[in-house]
């Protein structure tokens, strides 16, 4: 595999691509784009999971499906401004792929697509998740060992696997104090409902290498999140309930008219606390960004 | 005006209040017994009265009952109420028993506003929802009232005009949940009409603006009542029929907005409420305007609460529930349902003309576009026309779409010329008569009950689906069966149904959603060559077909006496060409889903363009409905490019102004 990303590419390439960002045909990106960074495999994603996880092993992406929701919904690592977008994840845009021949597609699982059609324009890469073989953590560390492999990026991928548990472990002392004290996570879509997260979940399992406890052990699905009406939230009574950002706008608002919200035990003892966007289905950046964001409340 | 209104009450016979009394109180009495159940074993009765006034928010009980459950009981009969007026004063007004805020296009309005401030201005539902929803029922009001002017508020223009707003409407916000993924979900659940409360605040809401409405529409009552002498009347005694129209309806639209506002579009109460308490005996006015809203409270209370008590996994929402209920009563009362005269009834026009020599141009157009399609592409820096290699390239990704559009829009164009020649209606297509949701409920079906989709199961599916609505919707033959309005409305029942279902499904989170998803919005992504082969094989084939029945259609229109005496054997013909439509419509719904406009529109551009005779009608109307949908799929991939907008969404979207403006210059 890794002769494919052997063929070296010429120092000048880097003005070549800002200049085909600002407007040349696009048709040159294909035949002149390649490498900010000599070498760097061009690959391109369909889902935010991978983005995350081949940014985090020093690639940069080319493409990633969604470029919007990876900054609402993900936010890091943030991805290089030249970064192009590809569509929806649903139907990430296939001339554009074909355009950009990138080095490797990454991507495709999870938003029901047809795999066919990608690999006729390069090969095809899947990172399954939640394919409940094992927890999402491992699963997550395994996945980035094998991405590295196939990447020719191993060391990085040890590196970003030791780093992980680094921070992990860094936030675990800083939150020392609060062990044992058990809390909840939820996503906030929809005012009438919350999204909360348990076991086969990765947070699940980055709260458990903190030492907190999860207050939600009730049943979760494949993807380790269970939906709730809010009232159902009375069920973890006065326990710190940490809100993944973002709310959208206008379920913040209604959430703010709602007697039965402000009635929850939790709410009402003011226990609420808002971080910023984590990807609870993403690898083990996003892990560790949790774990450092939770220390910092 | 005393002697008119005393004159009015007394011509109406009193059949006693037994039969309205019966129509309220068991929805009532069965509702009050769910509610009481359910209340029993939520919270036990010696707590009911403690936990309204000192709620115990520790008791997650108490909280439920203080903050979900009362309040939903509370606001379904509320809404049901406000629906049930609403009903009432547009029927009124409009001298149209179908006119229902759904069926003039105020819920659409209303409910694309409120999902475009959602999506992009979220700041403005911090002042009241309501008024972000009554901007829109008003706009997409005044829009219906603004194409059928010309036509003095013909109920079957308003009715037409009504749909095709409403259809727009709705397929301009599943484009814009399509490109907003992440919330549409919550979108989803809203639209269906949900009646879950999660406070009071909703119901302290819509409370007081339903009181005002109602002393309202009790000082209009005088005035209202008037219309029912007729306009010159109305003159003569020195008012405005104009002005007492005006005021009715804009009641009705703030009544409706507000409801939308509240807990979504639930459609059908406002049509059914004031239909039940006519039938069972409610004649004036004033017992209508009593009676309609205390129907339509405790048939969406009584609704929301046998919601409750179905074992589903996830809730249906009351709104989708209403549909289920209301569109087989519909379907009921149809025949049993006086419609009035339409004083300008639509026929088919009686100017003939060959029109053969316009095909070959039209035929060339189409060609030299697929080919334009086939090349040309936007690819996020400039357009591109490409040759060669390139093109090679590029050909497998694109021929398939281009090949399923074109397919999709020739078969949807002969199943529409099909049904309007076959029913004498020219508002007949598959996408208004239910014939294409019956596909997709047919293929609905099946991925609830199976876990894997075939293409060839999905086939089937869609075929039966589309046949049995057909059969449904399809007139007998009879002059009566065959009142557009009649029609219209068997076909807007059936569709509803479809796309109620569909709701359902969507809210329930499976995970094959995307597909699905995809799916109804018309998108050609996943095409396959295969599919591609097999919708252009069937589209050949009906192109094959068609002319073996273009004596019949010829005849058809006439009626059925002047056809069996033309020798006609009326009940062969109708079964083929009932099995024609539903074949075309349901491989052309497999591809292209449910929406698009194209089976309505490509008859009558073709017709516009001077093909009035039923074979050349056909084959140009087929040639313009694959030119749309081409255009439209290569369009959707151009616009927002590297985003793809679905090629039946686009058709619709466009389609439906486009037609809109078509009805209203041909009433001048």
């Amino acid at each position: 595999m890794g002769e494919f990303f052997n063929h070296r590419r010429t120092p000048g390439a880097l003005a070549t691509r800002r200049q085909c960002l600002g407007g040349l045909a696009a048709a040159m990106i294909a035949a002149a784009a390649p490498a900010a960074y000599a070498g760097t495999p061009r690959i391109a994603c369909l889902e935010w999971a991978s983005a995350e996880m081949v940014f985090s092993l020093g690639i940069p992406p080319i493409a990633v499906a969604d470029i919007k929701g990876y900054r609402d919904w993900v936010a890091a690592p943030r991805l290089p401004a030249d970064c192009l977008d590809l569509g929806s994840r649903g139907e990430p845009n296939l001339e554009m792929l074909l355009k950009l021949k990138p080095d490797m597609i990454i991507g495709a699982y999870g938003y029901g697509l047809d795999e066919g059609p990608f690999t006729r324009i390069a090969p095809l890469h899947t990172v399954p998740f939640y394919d409940g073989t094992d927890t999402p953590y491992h699963q997550a560390e395994a996945e980035t060992r094998k991405l590295g492999a196939k990447l020719g990026r191993e060391d990085e991928a040890e590196n970003l696997i030791r780093q992980a548990e680094v921070t992990i472990s860094d936030a675990r002392t800083k939150l020392a104090g609060r062990a044992g004290q058990p809390l909840a996570v939820v996503s906030i879509f929809d005012d009438r409902h919350v999204r909360v997260y348990g076991r086969g979940s990765l947070l699940q399992d980055v709260l458990d290498r903190l030492g907190l406890i999860n207050a939600w052990t009730g049943k979760t699905d494949s993807w380790g999140f269970s939906t709730l009406g809010i009232e159902e939230l009375v069920a973890v009574g006065e326990v710190r309930l940490v809100s993944l950002d973002p709310i959208p706008a206008h379920i913040r608002i209604r959430l703010e008219q709602s007697t039965l919200w402000a009635n929850l035990p939790c709410v009402k003892a003011g226990n609420v606390t808002t971080i910023p966007p984590v990807w609870p289905f993403g690898g083990l950046a996003a892990a560790a960004r949790f774990a450092t964001l939770l220390a910092q409340t | 005006m005393t002697t008119m209104q005393s004159a009015g009450e007394m011509t109406t016979p009193d059949g006693g209040k037994w039969p309205l009394l019966l129509l309220v109180g068991i929805p009532a009495l069965l509702a009050a017994f769910l509610t009481i159940t359910s209340l029993l074993r939520l919270l036990p009765m010696e707590l009911w009265w403690y936990a309204i006034s000192a709620t115990d928010a520790t008791d997650p009980r108490q909280l439920l009952y203080r903050h979900a459950f009362l309040p939903r009981v509370a606001i379904s009969l509320l809404a049901g109420a406000a629906l049930g007026l609403a009903g009432t004063l547009l029927q009124q007004t409009l001298r149209n028993p179908l006119a229902e805020p759904t069926t003039i296009g105020t819920n659409a309005g209303a409910s694309i506003a409120l999902t475009i401030a959602t999506l992009y201005a979220p700041w403005t539902l911090e002042h009241g929802k309501e008024w972000v929803a009554l901007a829109g029922g008003a706009v997409a009001t005044l829009l219906v009232f603004g194409l059928v002017k010309g036509r003095r508020f013909s109920p079957i223009a308003i009715i037409i005009a009504g749909l095709v707003i409403s259809l727009t409407c709705s397929s301009a916000g599943a484009l814009l949940m399509a490109i907003n993924r992440e919330y549409s979900q919550e979108l989803y659940i809203w639209q269906s009409g949900s009646l879950v409360q999660n406070g009071d605040a909703t119901l302290f809401i819509l409370l007081p603006w339903f009181a005002l409405s109602c002393i309202v529409a009790f000082i209009l009552l005088s005035p209202l009542r008037l219309l029912d002498l007729g306009d010159e009347s109305v003159t003569s005694l020195g008012m405005s029929p104009a002005a007492i129209r005006l005021a009715g309806i804009g009641l009705a639209v703030a009544l409706s907005a507000a409801v939308v506002a509240a807990v979504g579009v639930i459609g059908f109460v406002a049509l059914a409420a004031p239909a039940l308490v006519r039938i069972a005996g409610a004649r004036t006015l004033r017992q209508r305007m009593i009676w309609a809203p205390v129907a339509g409270a405790t048939l969406l209370w009584l609704t929301d609460r046998m919601v409750q008590v179905l074992p589903f996994a996830s809730e249906i929402p009351a709104g989708t529930a209403t549909a289920f209920l209301g569109a087989p009563l519909l379907l009921f009362l149809l025949p049993k349902m006086q419609f009035l005269p339409d004083p300008q009834g639509i026929m088919l026009s009686r100017h003939r003309r060959n029109g053969w020599l316009l095909l070959p141009p039209i035929l060339a157009m189409l060609a030299a576009l697929i080919w334009v399609v086939l090349a040309v592409g936007y690819d996020g820096v400039g357009w591109h026309w490409a040759t060669g290699t390139e093109l090679t390239e590029l050909l497998p990704l694109r021929a398939p779409r281009v090949a399923v559009s074109l397919a999709a829009g020739v078969m949807l164009a002969i199943a529409g010329t099909l049904m309007q020649r076959m029913t004498g209606n020219p508002m007949a297509a598959p996408e208004v008569l239910g014939v294409s949701g019956g596909a997709s409920l047919g293929v609905l079906l099946l991925f609830v009950m199976s876990p894997t989709l075939g293409r060839p199961a999905m086939l089937v599916a869609a075929f039966a689906g589309a046949l049995v609505s057909l059969v449904i919707v399809a007139p007998t033959g009879s002059r009566r069966a065959r009142s557009p309005e009649r029609l219209l409305l068997a076909g807007v029942a059936v569709g509803t149904i479809a796309s109620a279902f569909s709701a359902v499904v969507l809210a329930s989170g499976d995970p094959r959603l995307d597909t699905l998803l995809a799916w109804l919005s018309g998108s050609t992504y996943r095409a396959t060559p295969i599919d591609a082969f097999i919708a252009v094989l069937v589209a050949v084939a009906a192109l094959a077909i068609v002319p073996f029945t273009a004596r019949w259609l010829e005849v058809l229109p006439l009626g059925g006496t002047a056809a069996r005496g033309l020798g006609l054997r009326l009940d062969r013909v109708r079964a083929i060409l009932l099995v024609l439509v539903s074949a075309s419509t349901a491989v052309a719904t497999l591809v292209i889903g449910p929406l698009s406009f194209v089976g309505l529109m490509a008859p009558h551009l073709a017709r516009m363009l001077g093909f009035q005779r039923a074979l050349p009608q056909l084959f140009a109307s087929a040639m313009l409905g694959g030119l749309i949908l081409v255009c439209a799929d290569w369009a959707g991939r151009m616009l927002i490019f590297p985003w793809q907008i679905p090629a039946g969404l686009l058709a619709a979207l466009i389609g439906g102004p486009c037609f809109m403006l078509l009805i209203a210059r041909r009433r001048q």
